[in-house]
C-alpha cells in the first residue's frame, strides 16, 4: 500500500507542471499534427519542466491535420506550428507566407518496411519493381519520402504497384496485402515487430527497414511562423526557439525524464508501477551523469545502456513506446539543434518536382527557412 | 382570364418532392382548396428565385474577396474557382474522380436500398424480427460512420469495395425505416378485403402493399440518395486513391483551395441531382395519387 502511495507521489510530481509566476506568462498555442504521442515528448518536457514558462510562455498544445496547422499560422490565427518541410514549400507556392525557423527532426522520419530476409527476401529498393507497396496517401511526407527513395534506386511510381492504405501500415503489412509499406521509421516498424514477436503478423518475421534518410537528406518537421513575425516579433520567435531548443536538448539527454514528463499528456503510455519506478531511478541517475557535461557520443551511448538495462527487466510491449522515443531521439539529435541546411531544402524541392507538384523556377528556397534564431549557427 | 396559381396538394408536402417539380395549375372546382391568387408569386418568379439566391451569394462572395476581407488563400475569388474548374475539366481530373465517386455511390445505393427494402418488408410483416434486430440496427446506425469507416477499409481493402459498403451502410437505415413505416400504413380493412378475395401474397404485395407504401418508401429513397454522397466521400477521406473525397484531401495537401471548392461543389451538384432525380421519379410513380386526389 505504502509502495503504491509512494508511486502515486512520484507520478504526481512528474505530472503536475512546474509552478511559475503565471501572471507574467503569455498564453501561446502551438499547433501540432497527429495525436498526443510520445513523439512529441520535447513539447511535454518544455511544459512540464518549465522551459516555455522561463521564456515567458504559457503553452497549450493542439493537434490538427498538417494543412490546417499551416493555414492557421498563415492566416495569423496561431503564431507557432509544426509541419514538415515539404508543406512549407508547397504552401509558399500557394501564397501562404510562412517561414520555417527550427528544424526539429534532423533526419527524415519516413522509410519503407519490406518483406526482407524474413519474407520475400527483398534486399534493395530496386527489387520492389512490379511489387505492391502501401502508402497512407499520395500526399505529405510519406509520398515525398517514397518518391525520393524510388528515385535513389532509379525507379518511379509507375514501376511499382502503389496502393493507398491510410495510416494502417502495420495491419496491412501483417496481412501480407502488400510487399512493402511506407512508414514512420521511429514508430510503425516497432508495432510490426511487436506483432511479429506475438505471432500476429502472418508468418512474417522482423521486417527490414529502408530509411529515406539513408539515401537522401530531406527537410523534415520543424517550427513555422508567419513571415511578418520575423521583423515584428523576432523576440517572441527567439524566445520560443530557445525554449523549444532547451526542451528538445533535455529530452535527448534524459529520455527517462522525458517519458515521465509525457505521462500526463499521453493517456495510453504504459504506467506499470515497477516500470515507472525504474524510469524515475534512471532519470535521477542520468541527471547525475549529465552534470560533468559529457559528449554527445557518450550521451548516445548512455541511451543504449539504458535500453539494454530496461530490456533485462521489462517486456517488449511495455517498452514499445519508450523505444519509439529512443528512435525519435536518433532522428532529432544533431550537433546544432534546429539548424536547417539549404541542401536538404534543395533535395526536397527536387523531390516535389519529380512528383509533378511544383516548378523549381518559381521557388525561392532561401525565403522558406531561417537559421537566424538558432544558437551556434553562422547566420 | 383566370391566372394559373400554385397547385397545393391535399397531402403532406414531404410526400410529393420538391416544389419545383410540382405542377403549377389551378385547383379543380370542388377540391376544397382555396388559393390566395393575389399572394401567389408568378411562375417565372418561382423558377428564377433559386437562381437569384445563387447569384446573390456569388455577389457577396465576390465582394468579400474583392475588398480583401478574407485572405485569397482561405477564400479564393469565384473567378479563380471557375478557372480551377475549367482546368480540372480539361485535364480530365474532375471526370476521373467524379466517376469513381459515382461508381461507389451507384453500387452502394443498390446494395443499401436492396437490403433496406428486403429487411424492412420482413420486419414489417414479422414484428418479432423487429425485437430481435432493432438493437443491432439502432446501435449500428447511431454510431457515426467516420468511427468505423477505418475498420471497413482494413477489412475490405482500400479499393472501391470498402466505399461501396460505407455507402450501403449509410443508405440502408432510411430505406429500412421508411419501408417498415410504409408497409405498416396499409389499412387493415383493405388487407381483409384482399384476404376475402383470396389474393395471393404476391397479388397483395403488388396491388395493395406496394402502392400504399410507395410514397413513404420514396421519401426514404430521397434521403438515402443524398446520404450516398456522404457515405462514398467519408470512405474516400479515410483512404483512397481516387474519388472526390480523395481530390479534396489531395487539394488540401497541395494548398490548392480553389480545387477544394471545385470538389465540394461537384459533390453538392451530384447530391442535388440525385435528390431531383428521385423527386422526379416520385412525380412519375405517384401520378395516380394526384389524379385520384384531383
Amino acid at each position: 500500500m505504502s509502495r503504491i502511495l509512494a508511486l502515486a507521489l512520484i507520478i504526481v510530481s512528474f505530472t503536475v507542471p512546474a509552478i511559475h509566476a503565471q501572471e507574467e506568462l503569455q498564453d501561446e498555442r502551438i499547433l501540432l499534427t497527429f495525436i498526443p504521442n510520445i513523439q512529441f515528448a520535447p513539447f511535454y518536457v518544455g511544459i512540464h519542466d518549465g522551459h516555455f514558462a522561463r521564456h515567458g510562455f504559457n503553452v497549450t498544445l493542439e493537434h490538427l491535420q498538417e494543412p490546417e496547422v499551416l493555414d492557421l499560422v498563415a492566416a495569423g490565427h496561431a503564431n507557432f506550428g509544426i509541419v514538415s518541410g515539404e508543406q512549407v514549400i508547397l504552401a509558399r507556392a500557394q501564397a501562404r507566407d510562412v517561414v520555417y525557423v527550427f528544424e526539429w527532426f534532423q533526419k527524415y522520419p519516413v522509410g519503407l518496411v519490406v518483406q526482407g530476409h524474413n519474407g520475400l527476401g527483398i534486399s534493395e529498393i530496386g527489387e520492389l519493381r512490379g511489387r505492391k507497396v502501401g502508402i497512407p496517401g499520395r500526399f505529405g511526407a510519406s509520398y515525398s519520402g517514397l518518391t525520393a527513395l524510388l528515385h535513389s534506386a532509379g525507379l518511379t511510381e509507375s514501376d511499382i504497384e502503389l496502393t493507398e492504405i491510410g495510416f494502417h501500415a502495420p495491419d496491412v503489412y501483417c496481412s501480407k496485402v502488400v510487399t512493402a509499406a511506407v512508414v514512420y521509421i521511429n514508430n510503425e516498424p516497432l508495432q510490426i515487430l511487436n506483432r511479429s514477436l506475438a505471432g500476429e503478423c502472418s508468418d512474417l518475421g522482423i521486417p527490414d527497414v529502408f530509411p529515406v534518410a539513408d539515401q537522401v537528406d530531406l527537410v523534415s518537421n520543424g517550427l513555422i511562423v508567419h513571415s511578418d513575425m520575423l521583423e515584428r516579433e523576432s523576440e517572441k520567435i527567439q524566445n520560443m526557439v530557445s525554449a523549444f531548443g532547451q526542451a528538445l536538448k533535455s529530452a535527448i539527454e534524459n529520455p527517462a525524464r522525458a517519458y515521465l514528463a509525457s505521462l500526463s499528456f499521453v493517456e495510453t503510455l504504459p504506467n506499470d508501477v515497477e516500470f515507472i519506478e525504474a524510469m524515475q531511478q534512471f532519470s535521477m541517475e542520468q541527471a547525475a551523469f549529465l552534470e560533468p557535461l559529457p559528449s554527445r557520443e557518450d550521451i548516445a551511448q548512455s541511451r543504449l545502456d539504458l535500453r539494454r538495462q530496461l530490456g533485462q527487466s521489462f517486456d517488449f510491449d511495455i517498452l514499445e513506446q519508450f523505444d519509439v522515443l529512443l528512435n525519435s531521439i536518433d532522428l532529432w539529435d544533431a550537433k546544432i539543434l534546429g539548424y536547417s541546411e539549404l541542401g536538404s531544402w534543395e533535395s526536397m524541392l527536387t523531390t516535389l518536382e519529380l512528383m509533378g507538384f511544383l516548378d523549381r523556377s518559381e521557388q525561392d528556397l532561401t525565403a522558406s527557412f531561417s537559421n537566424q534564431f538558432i544558437a551556434g549557427s553562422s547566420e | 382570364m383566370a391566372r394559373r396559381g400554385l397547385y397545393i396538394a391535399p397531402t403532406a408536402p414531404e410526400d410529393l418532392g420538391l416544389w419545383w417539380y410540382m405542377p403549377v395549375d389551378a385547383p379543380k372546382a370542388g377540391s376544397g382548396i382555396r388559393v390566395n391568387r393575389s399572394a401567389a408569386p408568378s411562375r417565372w418568379l418561382l423558377y428564377l428565385s433559386p437562381l437569384a439566391t445563387i447569384l446573390l451569394l456569388l455577389l457577396v462572395w465576390q465582394l468579400i474577396t474583392a475588398f480583401g476581407l478574407v485572405s485569397a488563400f482561405l477564400l479564393p475569388p469565384p473567378a479563380q474557382v471557375l478557372d480551377a474548374f475549367a482546368e480540372a475539366v480539361s485535364s480530365g481530373l474532375l471526370a476521373k474522380h467524379t466517376l469513381t465517386t459515382l461508381e461507389e455511390m451507384f453500387f452502394g445505393l443498390l446494395l443499401g436500398i436492396g437490403i433496406g427494402l428486403a429487411l424492412g418488408y420482413l420486419i414489417a410483416k414479422v414484428p418479432l424480427l423487429e425485437f430481435i434486430l432493432s438493437p443491432i440496427i439502432v446501435a449500428f446506425q447511431s454510431t457515426p460512420i467516420v468511427a468505423y469507416a477505418p475498420l471497413l477499409i482494413i477489412w475490405l481493402g482500400s479499393g472501391v469495395e470498402s466505399k461501396i459498403v460505407t455507402t450501403a451502410v449509410i443508405v440502408f437505415f432510411p430505406m429500412l425505416v421508411n419501408t417498415i413505416a410504409g408497409i405498416r400504413t396499409v389499412a387493415p380493412q383493405l388487407q381483409d378485403l384482399m384476404n376475402s378475395l383470396n389474393a395471393t401474397p404476391w397479388q397483395t404485395f403488388r396491388h395493395l402493399e406496394l402502392p400504399s407504401a410507395l410514397p413513404v418508401i420514396l421519401a426514404g429513397l430521397r434521403t438515402s440518395a443524398t446520404l450516398a454522397v456522404i457515405g462514398a466521400v467519408v470512405g474516400e477521406f479515410v483512404s483512397s486513391g481516387s474519388g472526390l473525397g480523395h481530390l479534396v484531401t489531395l487539394a488540401r495537401n497541395l494548398y490548392d483551395t480553389p480545387l477544394v471548392f471545385v470538389s465540394v461543389f461537384t459533390m453538392t451538384f451530384i447530391a442535388l441531382s440525385l435528390y431531383g432525380a428521385v423527386a422526379l421519379l416520385e412525380w412519375r410513380l405517384l401520378a395516380w395519387r394526384r389524379r385520384s386526389s384531383a
